[in-house]
């Protein structure tokens, strides 16, 4: 087949966004079956990317390129790897899911789907654009909808969270931009032509001192999305204040922008910073690990506590992803993908008790697996893959960043183990306090349990979350050649080895202990 | 010797022609207002197609007319160009404002015409004399428009402090023309370019100094800090009908002459001049945000933003010849922003009004939502959010200052404008996000036809260049003075 499958997964959720808003308002009970409609389309877009995808093959495909003003050097270019392979995925699916839990909307339900469709659309830009403006254009504007979706219908304190939200991220934005604007001098020096060509910037000869600053220029807008201690203030509050599908949306994929951010640009662009730098990054990201999970641990309220897990097991994304192994980085990516599958889940699990309590402190509840077993059987499933129990997609995850961290920051990655017990502490001591024991308040006693459309919405994500938890090679196959050219580059730009390479270890052969 | 071309006075003599009508035919038939808008709207149509005319002839032949007094060149064109339509839409968002002035719309209008006048003839000027006479015809018109509402207290006192700083600034103006002229013996600007280029000075101080008082002189018209003190309590004080025609035409007008005589006549010296620009653009920046940001009236708050965008404008200029094209986009580009953002203020607070305090906005998308998303659309632009002309324009001065080595600057620039997104995000959230006030509906919401095609207009051009530049971006960079 011939299509700009690309272009589609973008433009098809932003023209979603028009529809929704065109469509008449005494029509309004087809807002949420359009949008649930489009979103489903564009999955089935996502899937077949997935399926014609080449595995073997680590370098950009269905690659589109346009010159858009070609006297700056600014095209629209599109491609996708094994890195952002499954990025796309996760975000095409997550929005199917956010949209069928936001059906009870009573606030203009057309804007919100309308905001929460375009905020597809610049998500997907953002994993697939292979030019730096073009990056950053979906950079930005996705902050327009989602600033929207937290202020208009988040919570009580929505609009501190939200301005927070943006104006903390747009901070990150300004040292970005700077970043690529210096970047494309850079190119207009050396090349004779302006150009933000994410491919023809690879080829720069950048000083040392160039690298340090457009690493940090990079780096700080990054670390601000991941969150990175200690510029993960702003997530709390936007997590906790954002509507369940927002949340959702923030924690799957927003998030990952950071870490993608991270990989994409800083490890290949400036490799030299990379080397260098790379302890001090795994140190702040296991100081996150560990914080976030303490401070998890004595949130009284649920929505907070999966809030700071976030930051604890995006901690371990960055770990990996600076541990420069293959199976670090490649346990970096996977664990975006299941970080996005179970806190995902753990965030609609929570909306959905919120929907019938009105609360979501901790002290309120107590026993309600007795009046809603279905409801705790799903919390205590996804708590575990969150936990990292082994057969679950967290586990993979989990396992393959310690392995491939482990023989270069050794000291790091022990403490940074500890941030796996520390999970199952603070999500199962919250199971025991909400759903264990004998219900004894009358409040707790009329809940209902979930519905089937609630176990429709849940079903999909814990099949996902067991099938990467068992067999993750298809995933790991397509990853790994994309990731074994981040390590190549690094290697041929720096004197820096590798410790260990993915031939080294068969994944898949089960005689390997780490 | 150069013979006469009236082309090159064409939109002067148009809008000139105008001004005379507007005025006669008031005196002798005393029409209903209706009457002197369709002239005035005919003059600014004549004026416009004269424009375009001076554009495709200097396209090929760009050339000095009038005794070395007048630049017949693209720059030239492109301006008038641009502030005919300027103030054609300007005329259409302060047509309310006309309307309740009875028998004094007259004076009005001529007044919009004259300083249009002044503004065309600012960016067509190759002589330091003209260059201060279209200075001084723009001013007087806009000291008077500032004004025009005799019984207001707030009026009054922006008037006359507009006035009395205005002059203070024409008078260092034309220090700065002396000193000029007495280090390179000539009045022109081309004759001082073309000597700096053929003599090297022994002693630079008086020229140097000469370039300072100008700059300084010229800065204050923009109203870039330090020399902004005048901006708001003028912007504040004006009608609300008529703030936004000040604050843009000024804009426009104001960094064309200086971008002429910044890269024509002294373009040999920019190693001099660049750096005191780029310090007046990182003042203007950090000032205006964050003083913006302790405002409480929008009306000051847009005149804080302003004295930012005329620093970030600035920013541009810092490249030189190269960092013009730039220039253009962003004042063009943002003039219409203004524009638009003082329609909406004009029809909260009443084309009369002088305070429009931020409050007013609450709850505004529910009561008006043309008008909240206009003005939400105009606030993600300044701001500088993608897919905004407002995004692009700084996008592009960026990249010419850090080009041109000034990478400091731009990182000033680039924090400002994550600060400043706090102050326009608080008008998006007044609007969209907290309920109206108990009172109820605060300010009129009623928008008239005129308006309406304002605002259209102006919210077609933010998008516009900001997704599709390079009609625009094609015209710009063929704009460059002769």
């Amino acid at each position: 087949m011939d299509f700009n499958v690309l272009s589609l997964l973008i433009w098809v959720p932003v023209a979603g966004a028009a529809v929704v808003v065109g469509l008449p308002r005494r029509r309004a009970e087809l807002v949420i079956p359009v949008a649930f409609a489009l979103s489903v389309l564009t999955l089935g877009l996502a899937g077949y990317l997935v399926f014609e995808f080449e595995g073997a093959d680590g370098g950009f495909q269905f690659v589109e390129k346009t010159a858009i003003w070609s006297d700056l050097g600014i095209d629209y270019h599109l491609g996708v790897d094994g890195i952002s392979l499954f990025l796309v995925a996760l975000t095409a699916f997550l929005f199917p899911i956010g949209i069928l839990a936001s059906v009870n909307i009573e606030l203009r339900p057309k804007e919100f789907m309308a905001a929460l469709l375009l905020l597809e659309g610049a998500l997907i830009g953002v994993f697939l654009a292979l030019d730096l403006v073009l990056f950053f254009v979906f950079f930005e504007v996705l902050l327009v909808p989602m600033y929207f979706l937290i202020g208009m219908w988040g919570g009580e304190r929505r609009l501190d969270a939200a301005l927070k939200f943006f104006l903390y991220t747009a901070l990150g934005s300004a040292f970005l931009l700077v970043g690529i604007v210096f970047l494309s001098a850079q190119a207009n020096q050396q090349l004779g032509s302006p150009t933000f060509n994410y491919l023809e910037l690879l080829d720069l000869d950048i000083s040392r001192t160039a690298q340090y600053w457009l690493f940090g220029a990079f780096g700080i807008a990054f670390a601000i999305k991941v969150p990175l201690f200690p510029f993960h203030t702003w997530l709390p509050d936007a997590h906790t204040e954002a509507p369940t599908a927002g949340s959702v949306i923030l924690a799957g994929v927003l998030l990952k922008m950071g870490t993608y951010g991270f990989l994409r640009f800083n490890l290949s662009l400036f490799p030299e910073a990379t080397v260098q730098l790379a302890t001090f990054l795994a140190a702040l990201a296991v100081v996150g690990i560990i914080y976030g999970a303490a401070v998890a641990i004595v949130q009284p309220d649920l929505k907070r506590l999966v809030a700071y897990s976030s930051v604890s097991h995006l901690g371990f994304v960055v770990l990996g992803i600076f541990a420069l192994t293959s199976q670090g980085v490649s346990g970096g990516v996977i664990q975006m993908v299941n970080h996005g599958l179970t806190t995902g889940a753990l965030f609609l699990l929570v909306g959905m008790i919120y929907e019938r309590r009105h609360t979501r402190e901790i002290s309120a509840y107590g026993g309600i697996q007795k009046v809603m077993p279905w409801f705790a059987g799903f919390f205590l499933f996804t708590a575990f893959a969150s936990a990292g129990l082994p057969g679950l997609n967290g586990f993979v995850g989990e396992f393959l960043i310690l392995l491939g961290s482990y023989s270069r920051h050794p000291a790091l990655t022990i403490i940074a183990a500890f941030g796996v017990l520390l999970a199952a502490v603070y999500l199962l001591w919250a199971y025991e306090r909400v759903f264990t024991g004998e219900p004894d308040k009358e409040e707790n006693k009329a809940l209902t349990d979930i519905g089937m459309r609630e176990i429709g919405i849940l079903v999909p994500m814990v099949a996902l979350i067991i099938m990467l938890g068992i067999y993750p090679k298809p995933v790991l196959d397509r990853i790994e050649p994309a990731v074994e050219r981040v390590i190549d580059r690094i290697e041929q730009q720096t004197d820096f080895q590798s410790p260990l390479r993915i031939d080294d270890i068969a994944l898949d052969d089960e005689e390997v202990t780490p | 010797m150069t013979e006469i071309s009236y082309l090159a006075i064409g939109p002067v003599i148009a809008l000139t022609l105008g001004v005379v009508l507007v005025l006669l035919v008031e005196v002798t038939y005393k029409p209903k207002v209706t009457w002197l808008g369709a002239i005035a709207a005919l003059s600014l149509l004549a004026g416009f197609a004269l424009s375009v005319a001076q554009w495709i002839e200097a396209s090929d032949d760009p050339i000095i007319r009038f005794r070395g007094m007048l630049a017949l060149d693209p720059f030239a064109a492109f301006g008038s160009v641009v502030l005919t339509v300027l103030g054609a839409v300007a005329l259409l968002v302060a047509w309310p404002l006309i309307v309740i002035q009875g028998r004094r719309a007259a004076e009005f209008i001529a007044l919009v015409l004259l300083s249009l006048t002044g503004m065309i003839l600012m960016a067509g000027a190759a002589h330091f004399i003209m260059l201060f006479l279209a200075l001084e015809v723009t001013s007087i018109s806009l000291y008077v428009l500032a004004g025009f509402a005799r019984d207001n207290a707030d009026s009054n006192e922006a008037s006359v402090k507009y006035f009395l700083l205005g002059s203070f600034a024409s008078a260092v103006f034309l220090y700065g023309v002396a000193l000029s002229y007495a280090a390179t013996g000539s009045l022109s600007l081309y004759g001082a370019a073309e000597f700096l280029n053929e003599n090297l000075l022994l002693d630079s101080a008086s020229l140097l100094a000469g370039i300072g008082l100008l700059i300084v002189g010229l800065a204050f018209k923009v109203s870039a800090a330090p020399f902004h003190m005048w901006a708001p309590d003028v912007y504040q004080g004006a009608a609300s009908g008529v703030s936004g025609f000040m604050t843009a035409g000024a804009k426009v007008a104001g960094f064309a002459a200086l971008a002429r005589v910044a890269v024509t006549s002294y373009g040999p010296y920019i190693s001099d001049w660049a750096p005191a620009v780029a310090v007046i653009a990182a003042i203007s920046v950090v000032v205006g945000t964050m003083l913006a940001i302790a405002q409480s009236d929008i009306k000051r708050m847009l005149a804080y933003s302003s004295i930012a965008h005329a620093g970030f404008i600035l920013t541009g200029l810092v490249a030189g010849i190269d960092g013009v094209p730039y220039v253009w986009f962003y004042v063009v580009t943002y003039a219409f922003q203004v524009l638009g953002a003082f329609a909406v203020v004009s029809v909260v607070s009443g084309p009369a009004g002088t305070r429009s305090p931020l409050t007013d906005y609450a709850g505004l998308a529910q009561r008006a939502p043309v008008l909240a998303g206009s003005l939400a659309l105009l606030m993600f632009s300044m701001g500088g959010i993608p897919l905004t002309a407002g995004f692009l324009s700084k996008l592009y001065v960026f990249r010419e200052a850090v080009d041109a080595g000034y990478l400091w600057l731009v990182v000033v620039g680039a924090v400002a404008s994550v600060a400043g997104l706090f102050f326009y995000l608080r008008v998006i959230v007044l609007m969209y996000m907290n309920p109206q006030s108990e009172e109820g509906g605060v300010g009129e919401t009623r928008v008239g036809d005129p308006l309406r095609v304002a605002l259209t207009a102006v919210a077609v051009i933010t998008l516009a260049f900001g997704i599709v530049p390079g009609p625009l971006l094609d015209v710009v960079t063929s704009a460059l003075p002769l």
